[in-house]
């Protein structure tokens, strides 16, 4: 399956939206930097003028602190966003001063639970949602909890920075123990993540297909764990047919990721890819940036080149 | 005369402690402008179902309001939360594109559906699987992702979370008449989802989350109060066809109610759709501060310009924390 045309269509369309100020919103003109950080991978082969004037736009947007905010005129307090920049910069540039210092402010963010008397209000006073205080990750922003999609992303780009000798401190090797323990424990009973536990008020939580897409990506190494495979095992089941292009996308990444540890996941990539390029065939009607460049990046992966894999 | 400055300046300290702490003490809604209008108007409709009846029996429902909506543009905001099969979960689709209908059929210059969904980061999906990209896309109604749109910082205009200011959509910002379009259905941490909480959906996730965790750490009903006097909101449609009592707003139980609630003031809306639960709005902290300040409460400022409130009512069933919101006979 000839997936080349469909990526660079896609590519010359991202390239087309890129704002005066060197990077993209989702769909407005208002910089972002989630999809900055996508279309940033996505066009990260093209050696181009408008990647280097992203990542120029990205690096001036870096808070004092080391992290990122989530658009141009946020807070300066940081947020999720951090770990996204993190991966990007690694994958386009070799070295930089700017990612160290993103990675330490990741090092030490936690979700609120990591405080002990959170913890201990968590899982005795306040505990209709059922999870483990005790295993905790990313939040979405400071002063509140871990959630799934912000603990993936920081351990997928913790263990890049890992394999790439950005940095293999202890402290790094804690955190990703901790961040995978924490995912584990958040794992709906059937399998699969939704966006923050996998029970509450008793009742069983439905799973999302980006957030288990990203769940497993972060998850490399624990392909024996029995949580993994039915996760996995329900990514595949499910994926077909979504009629959305960013599920697809993510889900396809996730299935590329561990296609050597599944039969059924390698025999399901082909399927995939035809529900990806029909979903991206019309790519200038994917209105959102961050979308169309995660499709430029699941397409890749099926061809063999994973930017999120993790090498482990 | 250097005694006497002393005892000025002593006196100013005084004074500005004293207020400070007397600020402190006071209700909220004490120190906010009562935007309260003089009266609300609120209309029970009759719907047994979701018919495509929906679009005459809407069109008489919001003609008794004689709105002035002429050359101006209308955000429709539903309740969209996940697609869960066989649960009423969200707003009907039909009775969303039953209200563009109308508002365009009372001379509004465009009608625009947004929102920003709380746990569910891929918005397009919940849009197809729960059908409403069908039907607007029938209609040819665009839509908008509230989490995803340009963001504008705004002060609060209430006091309850401690936040100064909210960074909302400027599609919110800039639209003319904003509806917020409820399912009337329990809710396992505020108590009930109606109107004012609906308003949740126009917080941006891009900011905030997904969910929008820091809200919750700022107290669900604390938030409701300070988005709903910061952002606009001009009308409600409420969703009561089908409603969701339990273990709302995902995992509760269908409970045919038969009611379509419009309103021009969404604390009077939500005062009537509670009454219709058979739950006391008085007794649901978030409505009971809003009707002091932000709509009407009190049933001698609602007239109900339709239908009249039922006789008797079955309380919805509600987890046994909120048992006290149901009013015995």
């Amino acid at each position: 399956m000839d997936t080349a045309p469909v990526i660079r269509i896609s590519q010359q369309i991202l390239e087309s939206r890129q704002s005066r100020g060197g990077a993209w919103g989702f769909v407005t003109n208002q910089d972002a930097v989630e999809p900055t950080c996508f279309v940033i991978l996505a066009l990260r082969h093209q050696s181009s003028v408008y990647v280097e004037r992203a990542l120029d736009a990205l690096e001036n947007l870096q808070n004092k602190d080391g992290s990122w905010p989530a658009f141009v005129g946020d807070e300066p307090e940081g947020c999720w966003t951090t770990a996204p920049v993190v991966l990007s910069l690694m994958a386009t540039r070799h070295e930089s001063r700017r990612v160290h210092r993103g990675i330490q402010w990741l090092l030490y963010a936690r979700g609120r639970e990591a405080n002990w008397l959170w913890r201990w209000k968590l899982s005795t006073i306040d505990n209709k949602v059922k999870f483990d205080p005790a295993k905790f990750g990313w939040n979405w922003m400071a002063g509140t909890t871990s959630w799934v999609v912000p603990t993936a992303f920081t351990l997928i780009a913790l263990q890049h920075a890992s394999e790439r000798g950005f940095c293999r401190s202890a402290q790094l090797r804690e955190r990703v123990e901790l961040g995978t323990s924490m995912l584990l424990d958040r794992m709906c009973p059937g399998g699969g993540w939704n966006s923050g536990n996998g029970v509450a008020f008793g009742v069983p939580l439905a799973p999302h297909l980006d957030a288990t897409a990203l769940a497993l990506l972060a998850l490399k190494g624990q392909e024996h764990h029995p949580s993994f495979q039915i996760s996995l095992q329900w990514l595949v089941n499910h994926l077909a047919g979504s009629p959305s292009a960013y599920s697809m996308a993510w889900g396809t990444l996730a299935i590329a990721a561990y296609r050597e540890v599944s039969p059924k996941a390698r025999e399901s990539l082909y399927g995939r890819a035809e529900d990806l390029i029909h979903l991206t065939e019309q790519a200038a009607e994917v209105a959102d940036n961050g979308t169309l460049a995660v499709c430029v990046l699941a397409l890749e992966a099926i061809a063999g080149d994973n930017v999120f894999q993790v090498k482990a | 005369m250097e005694r006497d400055r002393r005892r000025l300046v002593i006196s100013a300290v005084g004074l500005t402690i004293g207020g400070a702490a007397t600020a402190r003490l006071l209700p909220e809604e004490m120190l906010l402008r009562d935007r309260r209008p003089r009266r609300s108007r609120v209309a029970i409709i009759s719907a047994e179902q979701y018919s495509e009846r929906l679009d005459e029996v809407l069109l008489s429902g919001l003609r008794e309001f004689h709105l002035n909506l002429r050359g101006k543009s209308v955000l429709l905001k539903p309740n969209l939360v996940e697609y869960i099969a066989d649960v009423d979960v969200n707003t009907k689709p039909v009775l969303v594109g039953a209200a563009a209908e109308a508002f365009l059929k009372l001379g509004a210059k465009s009608v625009v559906v947004g929102e920003g969904p709380g746990h569910q980061r891929d918005t397009y999906l919940v849009l197809a699987e729960s059908g409403l990209a069908d039907q607007l896309h029938s209609q040819k109604i665009s839509f908008v992702d509230l989490n995803r749109d340009e963001l504008v910082k705004v002060p609060t205009r209430a006091t309850y979370t401690g936040l100064e200011h909210l960074w909302l959509p400027r599609t919110v910002l800039e639209t003319d008449f904003v509806v917020s379009m409820p399912k009337i259905k329990t809710h396992h941490w505020a108590g009930v989802t109606l109107s004012m909480k609906n308003m949740f959906g126009v917080v941006p996730g891009t900011k905030y989350g997904w969910p929008k965790n820091v809200l919750h750490w700022k107290g669900i009903h604390r938030s409701i109060l300070d988005i709903c006097a910061t952002a606009p909101l001009h009308f409600v449609i409420a969703d009561g066809v089908v409603a969701m009592e339990g273990n709302g707003p995902l995992h509760g139980s269908h409970r045919h109610l038969g009611k379509i609630v419009l309103a021009d003031d969404p604390v009077a809306a939500d005062f009537i759709c509670a009454h219709l639960m058979g739950l006391d709005p008085s007794r649901i902290w978030h409505l009971d501060r809003a009707a002091h300040f932000l709509g009407n409460g009190s049933s001698e400022r609602i007239e109900l310009v339709a239908e009249g409130l039922p006789q008797r009512t079955v309380p919805f069933d509600v987890l046994p924390e909120f048992a006290h919101l149901q009013m015995r006979a």
